[in-house]
């Protein structure tokens, strides 16, 4: 282990002088720098030039995007509205999170059984501008569909009610999902031998934190539910008197209070009746985080806060998609309140009866889920752990990708050769 | 030991000792030694499989030996690889291009990810395709380039970095035979400048007029002095095609020299070729008829063969 461990020795090195600008170095460097990674970038750019048939396709693209705005805007009763903005966003967040890391998965693993990733490493370039360079090539084309959608983005802007701040926020927010998507998409194309695999394995990685997530909040419901009882109360008949059974009997029939002048409505009995209906109320605030760890609730997390109630006064649009799923996300994460997880009386006949006789019906003027849900949509906003799990997906991936990218390699990906 | 290894530093511009790797349970280079001089030629020769390619990304600095030592100029891969990927040009065995850029760009770019300005590589770029008489596919992308055109084009990207240590790795697979005798002139030339160079091949009788010097590998281990003296041997080896071989031997037997019987006809060893001239002045005065007479082919194939034999 000492042999291999020997510092080289300090004699200095024979042969001719290395040429021009290049001096000599110590090390094995690992670091991305700011010239060899905008090199890396600029080849696989070059290498990925779109040939005439792909500018077609783009040009299409575009007619078919600004065909969309222009009918929209044909459509438009001049009102605000924010949805169009927000499926121009969801649009750029899709169309970016199945081209980028398709581009990227396919980066290392294919260009290594091409032969033309070894040489490049044979080359001053180190680890870390390999890997930061075409996680970049590899983004800009995402960034290319969201400039494509420039047009559309700005019109459906100015009718959305949002404020470009906001906007810019979002926008931002997105292209960091996608960045994450496509270092996840190079990390696999550094693990896995064959390019099929390595971008069914990005795609599944993005599938799983759309998908899984939600899925996964659903599933572990019944393991957070406490059990409730609701019971119902009603008239205790055998304990009427005469006159009560007469004027209970005359309200039932026909709805008739007249009797109730004489009799005293406050002395009618009901009584619990056996049994009653179980069920589970689960406890979502505490799973909640999952919905968070979500990268589309991360960008509805991001988005403008709107007031269910008073968005008009506020010179806001309707709520659309984003409001809802903030206001929905929100109602999770508060979970239930203390009166919906206690045993509760759905139903109490006597209630009903004095209500209808002494026309105050107060008690079922019951607006609690208008103020619930003017409560959710207000609630403060979540970012913070959804950007927690990009940030460290997106650095994770890159560590796995420069580590794998390192030479003298250690240990080769299963079933290949250098090259 | 510390003084040992310090000698072979300053004297060899490529050195390694008892460099292993394996893959897995596949031991693919179990024990090789080596060590190539600034200004030779050196080939690295054996069977498909004995370890050639890997013992050359071991030198490269591609891939890590597990034991041993590796000097590039100076330098251990393990810990300065960037000096060494500065020193080293390295040819692949595989063909890889950049399908869409032109060969210009290729070598430009890959000019660039040696720090050189993008003019400076440029010129270097231009001046290399010019070398391997590449130059009017300068401005054709590379998926358009042959096999041997594109064995060209990497030999001229193992040359961007003016690299002061050559490995190449089967550069004669696939070339038309004027291409070899080009790559075997501009080899020389490149050695004359006074760089190191390894080349592994198949093509034997190609390497015979190239090299200075031979590495034999068989089963992951570099065959030492003995394999040495089985070249020296074959260099002195001479084959004598008569009209009447029963003459020759009787000849022979009487004159006590010793001879090889084998089915092309018979082998002797001379010293050197005034000794060949002199045996075959001896041979005309014994009246044997004497139709041939020369080296019996290339040393280092018939070496190659015997290693092949004893490998069975």
């Amino acid at each position: 282990m000492t042999v291999l461990d020997d510092t080289p020795a300090a004699a200095p090195a024979p042969g001719p002088a290395p040429a021009s600008s290049r001096r000599p170095v110590k090390g094995n460097p690992w670091l991305p720098t700011l010239r060899g990674t905008l090199l890396v970038t600029q080849i696989e750019l070059m290498r990925r030039r779109p040939t005439a048939k792909g500018w077609i396709f783009y040009g299409l693209l575009f007619a078919g995007i600004m065909a969309i705005g222009m009918f929209a805007a044909a459509q438009s009763d001049g009102s605000k509205n924010s949805m169009l903005l927000e499926l121009v966003l969801v649009m750029v967040l899709g169309a970016g999170l199945l081209v980028a890391p398709s581009l990227s998965a396919t980066s290392l693993n294919g260009d290594s059984s091409e032969g033309v990733l070894a040489p490049l490493q044979m080359t001053r370039l180190t680890a870390g501008d390999l890997a930061v360079g075409k996680l970049l090539a590899s983004w800009l084309f995402a960034l290319a569909v969201l400039l494509t959608t420039t047009p559309l983005l700005v019109y459906a802007f100015s009718r959305s009610g949002w404020h470009w701040d906001e906007l810019l926020l979002v926008v931002a927010v997105i292209l960091l999902v996608v960045l994450t998507a496509t270092a996840v998409g190079l990390a696999w194309s550094a693990l896995a031998a064959r390019a099929v695999a390595s971008v069914s394995l990005a795609h599944l990685t993005t599938g799983f934190l759309l998908l899984g997530t939600l899925l996964l909040f659903f599933f572990t419901q019944p393991l957070i539910s406490v059990t409730v009882t609701e019971t119902s109360r009603s008239f205790d008949w055998d304990q009427f008197t005469v006159e009560q059974e007469a004027a209970v009997d005359a309200w039932y029939m026909n709805g008739d209070v007249a009797a109730f002048d004489e009799v005293d409505v406050h002395d009618i009995t009901c009584s619990v009746q056996d049994g009653g209906w179980e069920h589970g109320v689960a406890r979502t605030e505490r799973t909640a985080w999952l919905l968070l760890a979500n990268p589309v609730v991360l960008i509805g997390e991001s988005s403008p806060i709107v007031n269910y109630l008073t968005w008009d006064e506020d010179g806001r649009a309707a709520p659309g998609l984003f409001a809802e799923m903030h206001r929905a996300v929100s109602d999770a994460r508060i979970g239930p309140s203390e009166e919906e997880l206690q045993d509760s009386v759905s139903w109490d006949e006597c209630a009903d009866l004095v209500a209808s006789v002494t026309g105050d019906y107060s008690a079922y003027e019951d607006n609690g889920w208008e103020q619930e849900q003017e409560a959710n949509s207000v609630y403060p906003r979540a970012p913070w752990l959804g950007l927690g799990v990009q940030a460290a997906l997106l650095l994770g991936s890159m560590w796995i990708v420069i580590a794998r990218l390192r030479v003298p390699y250690k240990k080769l990906r299963q079933g290949t050769r250098v090259a | 030991m510390v003084a040992t290894t310090t000698a072979a530093v300053t004297t060899a511009a490529v050195s390694a000792r008892g460099v292993a790797r394996s893959f897995g349970s596949v031991q693919a280079v179990a024990n090789a030694t080596l060590e190539v001089q600034p200004g030779t030629v050196t080939a690295l020769i054996g069977p498909n499989g004995c370890g050639k390619t890997t013992l050359m990304l071991m030198l490269a600095g591609l891939l890590r030996p597990d034991a041993g030592e590796i000097r590039v100029a100076g330098a251990d891969p393990r810990h300065d690889a960037a000096a060494v990927r500065d020193a080293i040009g390295w040819m692949p065995d595989q063909l890889g291009s950049w399908d869409n850029l032109t060969c210009l760009q290729t070598l430009t770019l890959m000019g660039r990810g040696f720090r050189l300005s993008t003019h400076e590589a440029r010129e270097r770029g231009a001046a290399l395709l010019g070398t391997v008489h590449l130059a009017e596919f300068a401005d054709r992308p590379t998926r358009v380039l042959s096999r041997g055109q594109k064995q060209r084009l990497s030999i001229a990207r193992a040359l961007m970095n003016d690299p002061a240590v050559l490995l190449m790795d089967e550069p004669a697979n696939g070339l038309d035979p004027r291409s070899r005798v080009e790559l075997r002139t501009l080899v020389r030339e490149l050695a004359a400048e006074g760089k190191a160079v390894l080349v592994s091949s198949h093509v034997l009788a190609e390497l015979d007029e190239m090299v200075d010097d031979a590495v034999f590998m068989s089963k992951g281990r570099t065959l030492g002095d003995e394999i040495a003296a089985k070249v020296a041997d074959a260099k002195t080896r001479y084959r004598i095609g008569t009209l009447d071989d029963d003459l020759l031997r009787a000849v022979l037997t009487e004159g006590q020299i010793a001879f090889d019987d084998e089915p092309a006809g018979m082998v002797i060893r001379v010293g050197s070729e005034a000794d060949a001239a002199q045996a075959l002045a001896w041979l005309m005065s014994k009246n044997v008829p004497v139709h041939r007479f020369g080296p019996a082919g290339s040393a280092l194939e018939q070496t190659y063969m015997t290693m092949e034999e004893e490998r069975r």
